[in-house]
Formats: C-alpha cells, structure tokens, sequence
C-alpha cells in the first residue's frame, strides 16, 4: 500500500513541477470552465487569448512573448483559491487575471496577501471586493455602487416612481438591490418589493405572478443572460408589462433577442460596451479590430460584451507590466497605479479604494443604457 | 503486516512535506484532501459500520464551518421581537471546540428524526436535510452574510497557559494540524469499532432484528454513531473554514457529499484504512488530470473511475486487495485454506 | 385574489411536469429497488435531443418530441444492460453510486459536446397568452401539460392494461415468484428502466422549449424529482403524480406569501414535514405501482 501511494505521489510530482521558461512572461487566468459559469468564463479566455496573440504578433511586452497559463476553478470558491495557489506557486506567474464572480474573487484574495502577488479583477461586482483593505486587488469591471452612481441620472429623465427588484440570490443580485435601492431612495423614487431567485432556478412564475400585483412602474433585474432569457418568455406568459431595466454587465443582449425573440422588446439593459454601435465607443478602431478578431476565430458575436472584459483585462495586464520594467510581483503591483490607456468601455486607470494604506484598485468604466426595440439593440433617446 | 500498515501509512504522511520540499501547491490539495478525508472517515462510521447511507453528511461539515466562524468573527443579529444577540469574537480554538459541538447536537436531531426510517427513504431524508440547512444559510443574511460570504476568518491559534501562544498561519502548520486531527478520528473509530458498541453497530447492520432480539436498542446505537460521525464532520468543517479563512453557502453543496461517498465506497466502506485509501485517491485525482485533459474531460474520467473501482472490486479497494493477496498466497502455499486469519 | 388566481394556474402548468418527472423515478425505483442518479442528466439529454431535432434536422417540436422519447429509451436500456444487468444482487449503495459516476459521466459529456452556453428551442406557438379571466398562460405551456398528462396517462395503461405491465407488476411484487412463473425478469428491468428514462427525457424535452436548454438544469431537476417521489411513498405511481401537484402549490404559495427565497426550500421542508408525521410516504397505502 505505501508503495502504490509514492507511485501516486510521484507523478504527481513531475507533473506539478513545470517551471517557468525564462523566454516568456506568463499571466495566471482563473476562470470558471466548468460548472454553473462554464459559458462566461469561457468567453473571458478566449477574448484574453486574442489580447495575448495581439500583444505578441507585436512583439510582446519587453521583448518577451506573452504566455497565458488557463486554469478551470470550476465555478467553486475552493477550487478558485487551488487554483491561484497552483498559478502562482507552481506556474510562478507573476500577475493574476480572475475569478469571474465575486465568490470566487474573494476566495482568491487571501492568497494574494499570502503570496503578495498581484490580480487584476475583470469581471466581479460585489463592493467587498475593493473595500476590504486588500492591496493586490485591481479591478477594472464596475461593483454596482458605482453602477448605480452612473445611472443616477436618467432616473428623473426615464420618470420612475416606484420601482420593484427581482434579483440573484447571491452577492452579485443582492449587492445591486441594496446599492441600486440606495441611490433611488436619494433620487426620491420609492422601493416597493425585492424579490429573490436561486441561480440555477427556471421557474421564476411565481416571483413574476407577485411583482405583477404590485403598483410599480419598473422592475429592476439583476442576473445573467440564461435567467434573462426565461425570465422575459416567462413575463410575456404572464403579460407582465412593465418598464424592465437590467444591470449587472452580464446581459448578454445578442442572446436575449435571438432566445427570447419578441418577449424582450421594450427592455432596458445597463451594460458597460456597446458592440453594436462601435462608433458610440471611447475607441472605435480597437473595438472594431477585436469584434473583427472574435468573428474571425469562429466564436458567437453574442460573447463579446463577456470577452471584451478578457481582452481588456490582458491588455492592462501588460500595460502594467511595461510600466512595471520586469515580470515581478511587487514591481508589477505598484505600476498598475500608472496604467492609464482607453480600453473598449473607456478609460483604464485605477483609483484608490478601501481602507487608507492598503488601498485597492478601481477603474471606472462608462456604463451604459441600451434598449431591445424590434429585435434590434438601440440606445434610447432621453 | 497489515496492523502496520496504519502506522506505515501515518509516518509516510507526516514524513511527506520532507519529500515534497516546500510545494505549496501540491501541500494545499494535500491538506483540502486531508479535510474531506476525515469527512469520509465519520461518513464511513454511519455508511460502513451502521449500512446507514447518508447524503446529506456535508450539513454537519457545513454547521462545523460556519459555527466555527462565526464564533471567531463574531455576530449581532435580531432574533425576533426586538431581542438582538450579540456576540464578541472569541479564539479561533474556542471555535473548533464548538463546531464539534453544535456538529454533534445536530447529529443527535437528525439521528432522532430519520432513524425512524431507513434504506431509501434515510438516503433522501438526509439529502433534504442538507438542502433546508443551505439554504438557511443563504438566506439568513444577517447571521451569515448568506452569498457574501464569510471573509476573513482567522487562523487557528493554539495556546498553552505559560508557553505562548502559536498561530497556525503556513501551509506546513495546517498539514500537520489536518494530520493530526485525522489521526485522533482514526483513533476515535478504531476503539469504537473494537468496543461493545462497535459490535452493537455491526449487529444492527448484519440482521438488523436479530440485533433487536439479543437487545440491542436500535435507535440508541444509530443516534450515538450519528452524534459522534457528526462531530467529527464538523471538526473537519471547523479546519476547513480557517484554513481556506473564507466560506459561503457553497460549502453545503452535494456534491461534496458525493465525493465523500465515492472516498468511502471506493477505499472500501466498513473497514479503517478504506476511507484513507480512498479519500486520497480521489481526492488528488483531479490535481493528477488537471495538467493533461480539460475540464470537462477530468470529470468524465472521475465518474468512470468510479464505476470501474465498483466493478471490479464492488466492496472497494482495500478489501479487494486484501482478498487479491489472500488468494495470492493462498495459491503460493496451497496447503494453508483460505482462513479468517488471512482475510484479515 | 388576482395574485392568487394566477398562483394557482401556475401550480397546474408547474404540477403537470413534476408529475412526469417523479414518475420515472419512482417506477424504476419500486420495481427494481434502484435510486436512479440518472434521472436528471437523462431530463438533461431529452432536452438536448429536442434542440438537435429542431435545429441540426430542421423537425417541428411535435416530431422532435417522440425522437427525443426514443432516445431516452435507447439510452436507458443500454445503461440498464451495460451497468446494473452485471450488478443485480449488489446492495443498493453500489447500484446507486454507479448511477452517480454515469451521471457526471452524461452531465460532463453533454457540456464537452454542446458547450455550457444555453440554447434556445424555438416555440411553434404563438407569443402572446392565453388570457383566463385576471390569469394568463401561455401556450406553449398548455400543450406540455396536456402533453405530461397523455404521458402520465399512457404510462398508467400500460402498467395496468399490458402483459408487460402485469410482468412488470408481478416483479414487483416477488421477482423470485415472478421469475418460477415464466416472467423473464432481465427484460422487465431492463423496459422497466428504458421506461423510466424515457420518461425523464420526455420531461427534458417538453421543458426544453419552455425554459432553455444547459448542461446543469438536470441538476434542480433531479432533487426536485427526488423530492416529489418521497413525497408520494416511494414506488408509488400515482403519489408521485399527486406529489408533484403538492410541491408545485407549496413552490408557489411558499414564493408568493412567505419568502421567494426559501422557494426551493419547499419541497424539502415538506418531506422533513411528511416523514415526521408519516414515514413512508403521504400515500404509502395506496396500491403501488399503478
């Protein structure tokens, strides 16, 4: 028995120890693959991949080709944090990209004190994340406060007067009730019922039955694109007909027109890029340069408002790591304060959050409104 | 050779972190793996020893972990009527102790409530069981944070009046911590298993009312075995939210449960070693494919094992070997039968 | 009142699938004594099955539906010959864990084939509902209860109206007796299993279009399924059928009045409930197995 254990151990062992080639700078990526966030994380690594080949075919950063090492943390919170342990013991990458949702983020934190290593946040939302005094930690995706802050003023102008959420049992759902309920109470709009769904659920009829006997004007909706997707059939089944806005980022809004059809016209959806209208973004030219890359390598269009985080998450990765003058830790977390370049939702610079002396970082992201009107995305004039 | 083999088994683990230098990695899947090993050690108390099949054994890890959190990060919560309970942090030790605790009290409930039924319906009970403790925790924000999470749990700190105090901090403290938590639950089911008790617990499993007849009082004997397996889930729970100093209702997910099982069955449930065996083998399985297929492929191949491991040794590894080399030796020296000595 | 009206319209649509789901799980497991860890990738697999049917071969829903019945069968029947054929007489923890490794084998397989992004089947139906006075409902929903209730109901005559059904109610109730007396036992399993995971995709499918298709909505599925057959007294046909009306009102009432986040605690609660009041079941008397 101890024999067969070595054998175990062993191979463990050799193939554990890969080290790193001296030739390329390699970046950590912990995305979900697998599990419930499988199409999301997938759709962050491949828009990261374009970045990476992009930055290459220009020749790297410091003469060094970009080498992405992708790891699967299966949408689990304990898995997340392995899977950083792995990334930056095992692999030595100096810098981190990850975790997809906010769960899975904050799982990893710890191991960035542990290691002092840097991970720039591309997708989570919840405001722990950069409130909780944890220096290695830059984000570049918006936590709903700042979301809410950035819609704040279209709320007199879409005239909204009672407003009911229906939410994410999660962090994600829950975190933008509360911030998005805050800043319409200052606004003087009333919060009526906050509704609550499991991820994962289908059925979502009897939440809708009761948000349908309320005297709200609008519902505001936080989950990702599938939940969406029913949700919308399930309202037109119902004849639910109320102003819907959406938040969170994850809309997915290609998905939604294709799956829901003529369920989904009339909703609102607040999204931080507009791949629809590259014109309309802060830098038109990369836009249409990555959505033409994405569609060449075969993937959905309908991916890219996930992707586009990836692509912008690598491409201030090596921003850093220019500025940063060497693939280390601690020379990498200190120049991610001078990264500052426009990526595909508008600038990419990162102010200081948390508790004073060991500040994350914050990019602020341009937030925008969009509506689905006859199957084609707009954006409504107020 | 084989009273040995526990000993040999337990002087390669502790020797381990000497052959493996200071990889944190493959120490980090070592220790989760240690966790859930003991998981499967109280699980194997219920499934091996008593046939009671529990797949709703993570809610006790999970009231261990949060428990044990909560006492060290302490709470202020309404409990109805305008009364608040507030609770200032106390050691991380204090913690553990009562993870173990409330663990084993919830045990004592459960056993009380689903041993009135079995097979089948034990399986299923145990299984809501766990789903109605989740989903308390996801939804009770105010104690739990619900999907916030739980951050920033302390490490366990060990003290000893006059000699200081030690904080459990690397990598290296929380293996030999797990190590030695894990052997004092092989101690604990050894001597139970040896014990009147542990005779008791077989007999209702063999013929359940022949055990009845020679008195046995069924319902007793499953409660003690599900207070005591309970316990040390929730011990294991308690190490498992200060060394990952995070957790979140995901901790009560089934499938962990299902690996935990799998560890039992697949090591050869009602045996000591088979939880050990099997907890190590399909605890690090999914670091050993990790670097060689993709995700989805891992999993395939994690459920395959599985059925090929129940195939060709359906009462697990550790009995199926032992028998393999009983026969061995039986066919080496074939005036000597094949005698319960040799079995065993 | 309006709120409720609606609430309970939703109870019969929601009730007619869970039914069907039970019923599989229940059938397969009072007749052959296994705790099916299947039922939920085959619900899974039914539902994928619709989406090629309609997308890769161009059908109409009502014809993609018996393919996918089909395929369920099929599927079924080779898991039943290749995986518990060999293992009848292992106690029932071995069968069950070999159902859990072929279901992460069928789970992880359909998301390594299809991708985890969800899929749309489109609906022949038309969008807008049906209105039943202050109650709505759509169509589409209205065919697949009527569709989950031909099904219960086709179930339930061959049970009780077939020479399979009686071999089948024979083995039941003595698989030695059945076996002295000319009932080929290995073939009942295995339709009785094929039935059963017919049945699962049968629900997969007729969801399909309703909800969208993913490689996890198995999961809920089955803990919901297995909450509605213990619910109506394991092996029990027609508790399984009354179970899923039971957990779909508790489902709704329990969302609408109390909490919508304890939504899917429900059924849970009910059978802790249940058990406590009366261990084997609400319907444990009933005449089991049709």
């Amino acid at each position: 028995m101890p024999g067969r254990f070595t054998l175990t151990t062993a191979i463990l062992l050799a193939l554990a120890t890969t080290g790193a080639r001296a030739d390329t700078i390699r970046i950590g990526v912990n995305e979900p693959l697998t599990g419930a966030f499988a199409a999301s994380g997938t759709y962050v690594v491949n828009g990261a991949r374009i970045a990476a080949d992009e930055i290459n075919a220009r020749g790297g950063v410091l003469g060094k080709k970009l080498e992405l090492v992708v790891e699967d943390n299966k949408s689990n919170p304990t898995e997340a944090a392995a899977v950083a342990e792995k990334l930056i013991t095992s692999d030595k990458t100096p810098v981190l990209m990850g975790a997809w949702g906010s769960s899975l983020t904050l799982a990893v934190m710890p191991k960035l004190m542990d290691y002092e290593v840097p991970m720039l946040v591309e997708t989570s939302s919840s405001g722990k994340i950069t409130t909780s005094g944890n220096p290695f930690v830059f984000r570049i995706s918006p936590p709903s406060a700042l979301e809410a802050e950035t819609f704040a003023p279209m709320v007199s102008k879409l005239g909204m007067k009672k407003v009911d959420f229906l939410v994410l049992n999660n962090d994600f759902g829950r975190g933008a009730a509360t911030d998005f309920g805050k800043m319409l109470k200052e606004k003087g709009v009333q919060i009526g019922l906050t509704e609550i769904m499991d991820q994962g659920a289908q059925d979502m009829s009897a939440q809708l039955a009761k948000l349908k006997g309320s005297d709200s004007d609008t519902i505001m909706i936080t989950s990702a694109v599938d939940q969406l997707v029913l949700l919308f059939k399930q309202m037109s089944a119902l004849g639910l007909k109320k102003r819907v806005i959406t938040t969170g980022g994850s809309q997915n809004p290609d998905q939604i027109i294709a799956q829901a059809g003529s369920a989904a016209d009339g909703t609102m959806h607040l999204t931080t890029f507009l791949p629809w209208l590259p014109e309309k973004t802060p830098d038109p030219k990369a836009t249409e340069t990555f959505i033409a890359e994405w569609k060449k390598r075969g993937f959905q269009f309908a991916g890219v408002t996930e992707s586009f985080r990836g692509y912008d998450g690598i491409r201030a990765i090596a921003h850093a790591i220019e500025k940063a003058g060497k693939a280390e830790p601690a020379a990498i977390t200190k120049a991610f304060w001078s990264v500052d370049f426009t990526g595909l939702n508008g600038p990419i610079r990162f102010a200081k959050s948390g508790p004073a002396g060991k500040e994350s970082g914050q990019s602020k992201p341009d937030v925008y409104l969009i509506e689905i009107k006859d199957g084609r995305v707009v954006v409504p004039t107020l | 050779m084989s009273r040995l083999l526990p000993f040999a088994l337990l002087a390669a683990l502790a020797a381990l972190p000497l052959a493996l230098g200071t990889n944190p990695y493959l120490l980090n899947a070592l220790i989760v793996t240690g966790i859930l090993t003991i998981g499967a050690m109280s699980l194997n108390l219920l499934l091996g020893f008593t046939g009671q099949l529990s797949l709703g054994h993570i809610a006790f890890f999970g009231i261990g972990a949060y428990v044990s959190a909560l006492t060290s990060l302490g709470f202020d919560v309404e409990i109805g009527f305008g009364y608040r309970v507030v609770h200032e942090p106390w050691p991380a030790a204090v913690g553990f102790l009562l993870a173990v605790v409330a663990a084993g009290l919830s045990g004592y409930l459960i056993g009380r409530l689903s041993f009135r039924v079995r097979g089948a319906y034990f399986v299923l009970v145990t299984i809501s069981f766990a789903e109605v403790v989740r989903l308390v925790a996801l939804n009770w924000v105010e104690l739990t944070q619900g999907p916030l999470a739980l951050t920033n749990i302390p490490a366990i700190t060990l003290g000893l009046p006059g000699l200081g105090t030690w904080t459990l901090r690397t990598k290296l403290q929380n293996y030999y911590l797990v190590l030695g938590v894990g052997t004092l639950c092989w101690l604990v089911v050894a001597s139970l298993v040896g014990s009147r008790f542990g005779r008791a617990m077989r007999g209702l499993k063999e013929n359940e009312s022949l055990a009845l007849s020679v008195g046995i009082n069924a319902t007793r004997t499953l409660t003690v075995a599900a207070v005591i397996s309970a316990a040390m889930a929730g011990a294991a729970g308690s190490l498992y939210a200060h060394y990952l100093r995070i957790i979140d209702p995901d901790v009560f997910l089934f499938s962990t449960t299902v690996s935990m099982v799998i560890m039992v069955v697949a090591g050869g449930k009602g045996t000591l070693m088979g939880p050990v065996i099997g907890g190590l083998i399909f605890g690090l399985l999914p670091v050993a494919l990790r670097p060689v297929m993709a995700p989805e492929a891992q999993w395939i191949v994690y459920g395959l094992v599985l059925i090929v491991i129940l195939f060709v040794m359906p009462r697990g590894i550790v009995p199926g070997l032992a028998a393999l080399l009983a026969r061995r030796s039986a066919r080496a020296v074939p005036v000597l039968e094949a005698s319960p000595e040799v079995q065993r | 009142m309006e709120q409720l009206i609606q609430h309970l319209v939703n109870t019969l649509i929601l009730g007619g699938t869970y039914a069907l789901l039970g019923i599989g799980l229940t059938l397969i497991f009072g007749i052959m004594n296994v705790v099916n860890f299947t039922h939920g990738a085959l619900y899974t697999v039914g539902a994928y099955l619709t989406y090629l049917a309609v997308a890769a071969l161009g059908l109409d829903l009502f014809l993609a539906l018996p393919v996918a019945i089909l395929g369920g069968l099929l599927l079924g029947a080779l898991i039943e010959v290749v995986l518990l054929r060999p293992l009848r007489g292992q106690d029932i923890d071995t069968t069950m864990l070999v159902m859990i490794g072929a279901g992460i084998v069928l789970q992880s397989g359909t998301l390594w084939i299809f991708g985890g992004v969800a899929k749309a089947v489109p609906s022949p139906f038309p969008e807008a509902p049906l209105q039943i006075g202050p109650a709505s409902v759509s169509w589409l929903r209205l065919f697949v209860l009527g569709a989950a209730l031909l099904l219960i109901g086709l179930t339930y005559a061959l049970i009780n109206r077939t020479k399979l059904g009686l071999a089948m109610r024979a083995a039941f109730q003595d698989s030695d007796t059945a076996a002295l007396m000319g009932v080929n036992v290995r073939v009942i399993y295995t339709a009785t299993f094929a039935m059963g995971s017919a049945l699962a995709a049968a629900a997969g499918a007729l969801l399909g279009p309703v909800y969208v298709v993913h490689p996890q909505m198995g999961g809920l599925a089955e803990l919901k399924a297995f909450a509605i057959v213990i619910l109506g007294g394991l092996g029990n046909v027609t508790g399984a059928a009354i179970g899923g009306f039971i957990l779909a009102l508790a489902e709704e009432l329990g969302a609408g009045y109390i909490s919508s986040g304890y939504r899917d605690a429900m059924g849970f609660l009910i059978i802790i409930a249940v058990l406590l009041y009366k261990p084997t079941g609400l319907f444990a008397k009933a005449e089991r197995v049709g």
